[in-house]
C-alpha cells in the first residue's frame, strides 16, 4: 500500500520511504519520516497532486512522488 | 494602521539620530543572519526591523534574492542579513546550499531565527540545525498572536532553558516585540560565548560517534577543528555529506568516520542521514510536546473552510480561472494609463523641452535628435515600464502573501507538469500574454532553478501586446473577412509551439533534472498593505536602477543605428537599413525577403510594436515628414506643465474606472488618433502590393515567435545573473520562428495558396 493510493479522509502510518537522493531528503525535511501519521485531505481537481497533513500542517505533493511512500491504512 | 505605527518602537528616525550622536558606532559592527522556514513571517519581520534600509540584490552566481540593511541601534552599527527561506540546511537546494555556506563562512554573531509559532515543530527541525552550528541564536517566535487566537499555550521559559537561546514571541505583522528581540540579539552579541547555546544531546548512540569523529578530526585535521563547528562537522562526517565532503577533501586517513558509524548503522540501519533527522524531528517533537499546551478540541479553521471551496473538485479550477483573470486585468488595466501617461509626457513636452534647451544654446541638430530620440526616449522606455512592474508585483506578492500561490500550484500542477513545468508556471506565461516582461520577472515565485528556466524560455512564445499592432495591421489590410479566426489562430500557435518546446527542452537540456512538487499549502493570511507596498517597491527600484541602466544604453545604441553614417537621408542607407539589406535574402524562402521588411524586424527588436511604425517610415517616407511638421506648433510651458498635471489626472481617473470595468462596472473605448489613421491607411495601400495574403500570414508567424523584444533580453539577464538563458530563448526563438515561417509559406505554396 502506498501513499497516492489513499482516498480523502483516509490515515495511516508511514511504513517505509523508497525515495533516494534529493527526493528522500526534501521529503525527510518536511518531517515526512518513517512512523508519522498521514492523512489524506484533498486530490487536485485534475486528479493529481494530492494534499496531505502530516505534522499538524498541510502538504502537497505529486502522486509520483507519494507512490514512493508504503504507508499501513490506520482504522 | 496609524496606531500600528504609533506602536512602533523602532523608529526610522531614531536609528538615523543615534548614527549622528554616536560616534563610536563605528567602532563595533554586529553582523545579524536572519533564518527561518518559508511562510514564516521572516521577510514581513526583516521589513518592520530594517524598513526602506533593505537593500535587494542576489546572492553571488545565483538567482536567489539577497536582502541586507545596515543600521544603528543604540549606538551599534548592524548588518542584517536576510537568508533564504528553508526547511532545513541539508545541501540539496540552492536555498539552503547558500543559508549554510554563509553560516559557516561568514559566522555571523547571532542568528535570529524566525519560527512560525502555529507549526513549532516543524519549525523547530530548523532550529535543531541552527543550533548545531555553536552561533548564538534568538528564537523570535512570530505569528505569536495566531497561535494564542488558536489557544496554544507557550512555556517560553522552559524553551528557553532547553536550548539555552532566547525566546521571544513576536507579531511582525504589527510590530510587536521586535524592541525585545533586539535586545535579546544586542546581549547575545554582547557576548557570544555566554550565549552559544547548548550542545543537543540526540540521544547516546549519536553522541558516542559523534565524539569518536570529534576526536579523530582533532587529531589528524587540527586545521579543520577551527574552520568548522566541531560537533556539527562531525554529524555532516557521519550522516555522509557530499557537499561538506567535497569541500574539506580529507587528503588521509577517514577510516575513522567509518570506525564511527559502523556501530550506529549496526544498531539502526545503514541510513545515518534518516538517523539524523528522526533524531532532530524526535527533539524538536519532544520540545513542542513540553512547552507547547494545545487545546483539546481543534475548531475547524478558516483555511479549512476556503479551502473548500478553493481547491473543490468541481469548484477549483473556475474559481481558479476567475482569479488568475482578475489578476491579469487588475496587472494592466490599472498600470496602463499610467504607462500612456508617461509615454505622452516624454514624448511630447520632455522632447520639446530637450529641444529648446539645446536649440536655445545652438548645439548641432545631431545633438538634439540624440537627446530627444536616443536619451529621452530611451528613459521613457525604462520609465513605461515601471507601472506595469509595479502593479505585477504588487499582485504577485499578494498572491504568495496571502497563500493562495501555493493552491493555484495546486490545482494547475497536472496539466503544467505535462509539459515539463511546475503549477506556479501557469502565471508567468498568463502574464506573457500582457507584457512578456513583467511575466519574465513573475519567474520568481518559482524556487526551483530547473522549473524557473524552463518558464522563463516559454514565456515570450505568449503574444505579448505589443505584437497585436503588427497583427492587426495585416490582418486588416489581407485577412479583413476572418480578422478574429486569424488573430485567434496566431496565439493559439504560440502556446502550441510552447507545449512542443516544452516536451523538447525537458527531455534535452532540462534532462536528468529531477522535477519535485513537495510544496507546504500555508494557511491563508491577510498581507499587510505596509508589506505589499514595501516589498513592491524593492522590486520595482530594483527594476529601474538594474534593468533601467541597460536599457537606456541599448536605446542609444539603437539611435546610432537608426542615424549612422552622419547625415544619412534615407533609411536604406542606415545603418539599419544595410543591416535589412544584409539579411533580407535569408528572408527570401519565407516570401518576405526585401529590405524593408527586414529592416523592420530588426527595429523590432526594441519593441515588437515598432514594426509597424518603422514600416510606416520606410514605405511612407514622404508622408511621414509632413507628419513632424505639423508637430512644430509647440505649446508654451505652462500649457505643457498643465497637460502634464491634467493628463496625469485622466490617468488615474481612468485607472480607476479600468479596475472597475474589471468588475463590470463600466467600460470605456479604445481611441484611435486621427492623424494615425490617416498614417496608416497609406501604409496599408503600400503592404497590400508589397505582400501576398500567404507572406503576410507567415510575416506575423515570424512576428511572433522570432526573439523577444530587449527588455525581455535585459529582464532574463537581470532575473538569471547570466546571459545563458537569454543566449538560449535568442537561438531557439530565432530558428523556430524561421522555420515556422518557412513552412507556412512553402506549405501554403505549394498548396496552392500563393
Amino acid at each position: 500500500m502506498n501513499l497516492a493510493m489513499l482516498k480523502p479522509g483516509e490515515q495511516a502510518k508511514i511504513k517505509k520511504i523508497g525515495a533516494l537522493g534529493p527526493l528522500k531528503r526534501r521529503l525527510m525535511d518536511m518531517g515526512v519520516l518513517v512512523g508519522e501519521k498521514v492523512k489524506v485531505e484533498k486530490i487536485a481537481p485534475l486528479g493529481d497532486p494530492i494534499e496531505v497533513t502530516i505534522k499538524n500542517y498541510n502538504l502537497s505533493l505529486r502522486k509520483k512522488e507519494a507512490e514512493g511512500i508504503e504507508v499501513e491504512v490506520e482504522r | 494602521m496609524r496606531a500600528e505605527t504609533d506602536d512602533l518602537r523602532f523608529k526610522i528616525s531614531d536609528f538615523k539620530k543615534s548614527e549622528i550622536a554616536n560616534p563610536q558606532s563605528e567602532i563595533r559592527t554586529i553582523t545579524v543572519a536572519v533564518a527561518g522556514n518559508p511562510n514564516s513571517g521572516k521577510s514581513t519581520l526583516i521589513n518592520a526591523i530594517a524598513g526602506t534600509r533593505l537593500n535587494v540584490g542576489n546572492w553571488p552566481g545565483v538567482t536567489v534574492e539577497k536582502k541586507t540593511a545596515i543600521f544603528d541601534y543604540e549606538g551599534v552599527k548592524i548588518k542584517l542579513v536576510d537568508l533564504p527561506g528553508t526547511y532545513s540546511l541539508s545541501p540539496y537546494s540552492q536555498e539552503e546550499i547558500i543559508a549554510r555556506d554563509y553560516l559557516i563562512q561568514e559566522k555571523p554573531d547571532v542568528i535570529i531565527d524566525v519560527v512560525d509559532s502555529t507549526n513549532l515543530e516543524r519549525n523547530l527541525y530548523l532550529t535543531m540545525q541552527l543550533l548545531e552550528l555553536g552561533i548564538p541564536v534568538v528564537i523570535a517566535l512570530n505569528i505569536y498572536d495566531e497561535a494564542e487566537k488558536k489557544g496554544f499555550k507557550f512555556n517560553t521559559k522552559l524553551i528557553e532553558q532547553m536550548l539555552g537561546v532566547k525566546a521571544i514571541p513576536t507579531i511582525s505583522t504589527k510590530n510587536k516585540g521586535l524592541d525585545v528581540l533586539m535586545k535579546a540579539v544586542m546581549e547575545a552579541a554582547s557576548d557570544t560565548a555566554q550565549h552559544t547555546p547548548k550542545s543537543i544531546n540526540y540521544g547516546e548512540d549519536i553522541e558516542s560517534a559523534a565524539f569518536v569523529v570529534e576526536s579523530g578530526i582533532r587529531n589528524l585535521y587540527p586545521t579543520l577543528a577551527n574552520r568548522y563547528p566541531l560537533r556539527w562537522l562531525a554529524y555532516k562526517l557521519m550522516e555522509g555529506d557530499e557537499h561538506i565532503s567535497k569541500e574539506i577533501n580529507l587528503s588521509g586517513d577517514g577510516t575513522f568516520i567509518e570506525d564511527a558509524v559502523r556501530h550506529l548503522k549496526l544498531a539502526h540501519g545503514s541510513d545515518i542521514e534518516s538517523l539524523m533527522a528522526d533524531a532532530r524531528y524526535a527533539k524538536a517533537a519532544g520540545l513542542a510536546r513540553e512547552a507547547l499546551t494545545k487545546p483539546d478540541t481543534r475548531k475547524i479553521e478558516l483555511t479549512e473552510k476556503i479551502d473548500r471551496l478553493v481547491l473543490n473538485r468541481f469548484l477549483g479550477i473556475p474559481i481558479f480561472l476567475a482569479a488568475m483573470w482578475l489578476v491579469f486585468k487588475l496587472t494592466f488595466d490599472f498600470s496602463k494609463p499610467f504607462s500612456d501617461w508617461i509615454d505622452e509626457m516624454i514624448n511630447g513636452p520632455f522632447k520639446r523641452w530637450g529641444e529648446a534647451l539645446l536649440g536655445f544654446v545652438n548645439a548641432p541638430s545631431w545633438t538634439v535628435s540624440l537627446l530627444t530620440e536616443g536619451v529621452i526616449a530611451g528613459v521613457g522606455f525604462v520609465l513605461v515600464f515601471v507601472p506595469v512592474i509595479f502593479a505585477m508585483m504588487f499582485f504577485i506578492t499578494f498572491l504568495e502573501g496571502s497563500g493562495y500561490m501555493a493552491r493555484a500550484a495546486f490545482v494547475m500542477d497536472r496539466m503544467m507538469h505535462a509539459i515539463g513545468l511546475h503549477g506556479k508556471s501557469f502565471i508567468p506565461m498568463l502574464l506573457g500574454f500582457g507584457c512578456n516582461v513583467p511575466a519574465i520577472y513573475a519567474t520568481r515565485t518559482l524556487e526551483n532553478p530547473r522549473d524557473k528556466a524552463l518558464t522563463a524560455l516559454l514565456v515570450p512564445l505568449m503574444s505579448c501586446g505589443a505584437r497585436l499592432p503588427v497583427y492587426v495591421l495585416f490582418v486588416g489590410v489581407f485577412f479583413a473577412d476572418h480578422g478574429g479566426t486569424v488573430l485567434w489562430s496566431l496565439y493559439v500557435l504560440g502556446i502550441a509551439l510552447a507545449v512542443v518546446m516544452g516536451m523538447v527542452f525537458k527531455r534535452t537540456l532540462f534532462k536528468g533534472e529531477p522535477p519535485m512538487f513537495i510544496m507546504e499549502l500555508p494557511p491563508y493570511r491577510m498581507p499587510s498593505l505596509k508589506n505589499l507596498l514595501i516589498h513592491t517597491w524593492e522590486k520595482g527600484k530594483h527594476f529601474l536602477i538594474k534593468a533601467g541602466t541597460y536599457i537606456l544604453a541599448v536605446s542609444i545604441l539603437i539611435w546610432f543605428l537608426l542615424n549612422l553614417p552622419w547625415g544619412v537621408e534615407h533609411k536604406k542607407d542606415s545603418y539599419l537599413g544595410r543591416m535589412g539589406q544584409v539579411i533580407a535574402p535569408a528572408f527570401e524562402p519565407l516570401g518576405f525577403g526585401n529590405w524593408e521588411a527586414a529592416s523592420s524586424l530588426v527595429s523590432g527588436l526594441i519593441a515588437k510594436e515598432i514594426v509597424v511604425g518603422t514600416m510606416g517610415e520606410i514605405y511612407v517616407e514622404k508622408k511621414g515628414e509632413g507628419a513632424e511638421d505639423e508637430k512644430k506648433e509647440s505649446p508654451t510651458f505652462i500649457e505643457d506643465i498643465k497637460e502634464i498635471g491634467t493628463s496625469f489626472a485622466t490617468a488615474v481617473k481612468d485607472s480607476f474606472v479600468n479596475v472597475f470595468s474589471t468588475f463590470g462596472f463600466a467600460s470605456i473605448s479604445a481611441d484611435e488618433e486621427e492623424e494615425d489613421k490617416e498614417k496608416g491607411s497609406t501604409l496599408k495601400d503600400v503592404i497590400s502590393t508589397q505582400f501576398t495574403p500567404l507572406s503576410a500570414y507567415a510575416f506575423i508567424a515570424f512576428v511572433l515567435l522570432y526573439m523577444p523584444c530587449f527588455v525581455v533580453a535585459i529582464a532574463m539577464k537581470h532575473e538569471f545573473g547570466t546571459w545563458k538563458w537569454f543566449g538560449i530563448a535568442f537561438a531557439y526563438q530565432m530558428a523556430l520562428a524561421w522555420v515556422v515561417a518557412l513552412v507556412i509559406y512553402q506549405g501554403g505554396k505549394a498548396l496552392g495558396l500563393g
